[in-house]
């Protein structure tokens, strides 16, 4: 089970040592994503080609997948179906550039757990790897605890110094989103796409995101919980203690 | 009109006209040799007459016969050189009917004193036989003209039989599928030529649009890696923390270009797909309920906005259409009427069997609002806003023949999908 003392989400996976292949040719965009999960605590490794991952996957076991559908020498789709083969237990995530619902529905169906398009923002992917990790090696049942915040995962309900706080949806999903990225700027822009998608590209959207978070910081010290929410010029936010 | 219809058509009058021509021509060309018969023998007699008026200088009336009647008259005053042949009815005394007869009319002088003279023929039996001629070559053509027509009918209807068969294949060719396009064989050499060019064409059309495809879907695959890295790359560098004012404001704008950037490709691309007719799936939607259950999804902006939703239904509009263009079509119509509403603004959805129409309370237009259905035509130049939902709304319409309108009427917006 997961640990019940108020740790970081990041360090107990570092304990667990949370393994994760990242399968993209692009050699600076893999890198960016090993070095973004590197700091969440998790342990990556990268293959550039299709015949790299084909080998690392017969080798070693991965608890989670990140692919990319088009590499040079091969097809994404095929290095799911191998993975799945070997361990169907492990968690995969497609990132890709091909945006078509085909892609998007041929990924799920042969055990594809997630659908990134690229550009993808990096605070998304590792908010999704983490959801993918919770529901895939603990049920989605336990608790997520940062401090005095202990959120249950499965009722929804959020405690702040063990008096439950009532969030509205959005500001529900946010606090989980800044709970998956403890000390990590978060852009307005992908907060606004994390609550309600690309299809909201009105300006308007980054007034919501200020109006929800002014929310959930007076939601949150309403019941004696700290101000955790630190705002950055210009950029974003970020959830932070120091 | 079809091709067969047609040259029957054209078949039928041409030989009508002909047959009507040639009936004429016939009916004269029989009359005038039976008038020459008659009229050289009236002339015969006339020598005749003129002969024995010169031995015996005097003509005896014998008007019992009606036959070959010579009628001799005095002529009272009038006289004149010339023959002339008319035609007359003379009263038949045993059939109480008139009966027709060529007459020749000269003047003469016997005993000195000057007399006209009449020399006629009957021209019953001639009629008669004109009347039977005519009658035979009546129905003898009409019969012929009836069995070519139908013959032609059958023969035409046969020979184009391939044309039709390739004709339906063509129509259910579909460019955007893999399928060759395979025309019959026929042993007429201009349909085989036909059906070369048109395999040669088919084939062509599927390549091209296959490159094309391929070409949207590379460059736009192309583009968006590049550009993740930008993102990716940027995200890094604002954790770095210890950025100054410029840096921050730096970072701020590349981020918001590559963004942009990252978005106009998709809708680019989004476009090219509908224009390319991309999304062959179709089911039934009920665009009306789709609008109310999408509203869902603008909850936390509606009330942001503290937009009041008024929703007015007389009916569901029903429409066949891919489930993906008609999501898109209305979440685009959607965040366009809240994204240029007021604070405290009205959002009215109207639907109907036949249409569908949201309006929006905003700023007056300045523009012709059927101009904004064009690409990058903005009514700000607000950076946030792309330029590209109006129009891919307009392209999603034009491919399922929905007719789109956008009036202005004051502050209110009114967009109207409604069936063409």
């Amino acid at each position: 089970m997961f640990p019940v003392s108020g740790f970081n989400f990041g360090r107990y996976l570092q304990k667990s040592c949370m393994k994760i292949l990242v399968v993209e040719d692009e050699k600076g965009l893999a890198e960016s994503i090993v070095d973004y999960l590197s700091r969440e605590g998790f342990i990556c490794e990268v293959a550039n080609t299709f015949w790299q991952a084909d080998e690392k996957i017969s080798l070693y076991q991965y608890d989670c997948t990140i692919v990319d559908l088009t590499l040079p020498d091969g097809d994404g789709f095929s290095i799911i179906e191998t993975l799945k083969k070997i361990v169907a237990t492990t968690g995969i995530i497609i990132i890709s550039a091909r945006n078509t619902l085909e892609d998007k529905i041929k990924g799920l169906e042969i055990g594809s757990d997630d659908y990134m398009t690229k550009p993808f923002h990096l605070s998304e992917l590792n908010a999704r790897v983490k959801s993918l990790i919770r529901r895939r090696y603990f049920g989605g049942s336990n608790d997520m605890i940062w401090r005095e915040i202990r959120v249950q995962l499965k009722a929804r309900k959020v405690f702040v110094s063990e008096k439950e706080t009532l969030l509205s949806r959005t500001e529900y999903d946010l606090l989980l989103y800044f709970l998956s990225n403890i000390d990590v700027a978060l852009t307005k822009e992908s907060i606004a796409e994390h609550l309600w998608g690309d299809h909201m590209d009105s300006s308007d959207s980054l007034d919501m995101v200020y109006s929800h978070i002014k929310n959930l910081r007076r939601k949150i010290l309403e019941k004696d919980g700290k101000d955790y929410i630190q705002s950055i010029y210009g950029i974003g936010y970020k959830f932070t203690a120091s | 009109m079809k091709l067969l219809q047609k040259t029957s058509r054209i078949y039928l009058l041409a030989s009508l006209a002909i047959y009507f021509v040639v009936g004429i021509a016939f009916y004269r060309m029989i009359r005038s040799m039976i008038y020459d018969e008659v009229e050289s023998r009236l002339k015969v007699e006339k020598r005749d007459f003129e002969t024995y008026i010169r031995i015996h200088n005097t003509w005896e009336s014998n008007s019992y016969f009606v036959e070959n009647k010579i009628e001799v008259k005095p002529a009272n005053g009038s006289f004149s050189k010339k023959a002339v042949f008319t035609d007359t009815l003379i009263h038949n005394r045993y059939e109480e009917s008139l009966d027709p007869f060529r007459q020749l009319t000269f003047y003469t002088v016997i005993n000195g004193k000057p007399y006209r003279v009449a020399i006629r023929k009957s021209m019953i039996q001639s009629y008669k036989l004109i009347e039977a001629v005519s009658a035979a070559i009546i129905a003898f053509l009409g019969l012929l003209m009836i069995c070519m027509f139908f013959f032609h009918r059958r023969l035409s209807g046969k020979l184009w039989q391939p044309f039709y068969d390739s004709l339906a294949r063509i129509k259910d060719f579909d460019w955007t599928k893999d399928e060759k396009l395979k025309l019959a064989d026929s042993n007429i050499t201009e349909f085989n030529e036909l059906g070369d060019v048109m395999e040669k064409m088919a084939f062509k059309m599927q390549h091209d649009y296959k490159s094309l495809r391929e070409f949207t879907e590379n460059a736009s695959h192309e583009i968006q890696t590049p550009l993740a890295l930008i993102n990716a790359r940027v995200e890094q560098f604002i954790q770095s923390g210890d950025l100054g004012k410029d840096h921050t404001y730096w970072i701020e704008e590349i981020y918001h270009a590559s963004r942009r950037m990252s978005r106009l490709n998709q809708g680019l691309l989004l476009l090219a797909k509908i224009e390319n007719q991309q999304f062959t799936e179709s089911e039934e939607i009920d665009l009306s309920k789709f609008v109310e259950k999408k509203l869902g999804d603008f909850e936390d902006i509606l009330s942001h906005k503290q937009i009041t939703v008024q929703i007015q239904s007389s009916g569901s509009f029903y429409k066949m259409m891919s489930p993906a263009l008609a999501d898109i079509m209305i979440a685009n119509l959607l965040n366009n009427a809240i994204k240029h509403n007021h604070v405290n603004g009205l959002l009215q959805i109207e639907t109907a069997p036949e249409f569908l129409q949201i309006s929006n309370s905003g700023n007056v237009l300045k523009t012709n609002p059927e101009r904004l259905f064009e690409r990058f035509k903005k009514e700000s130049s607000g950076a946030e806003s792309l330029g590209l939902g109006l129009a891919i709304v307009k392209q999603i319409c034009d491919n399922y023949d929905l007719h789109i309108s956008y009036e202005n009427i004051d502050s209110m917006h009114i967009i109207r999908v409604r069936t063409a």
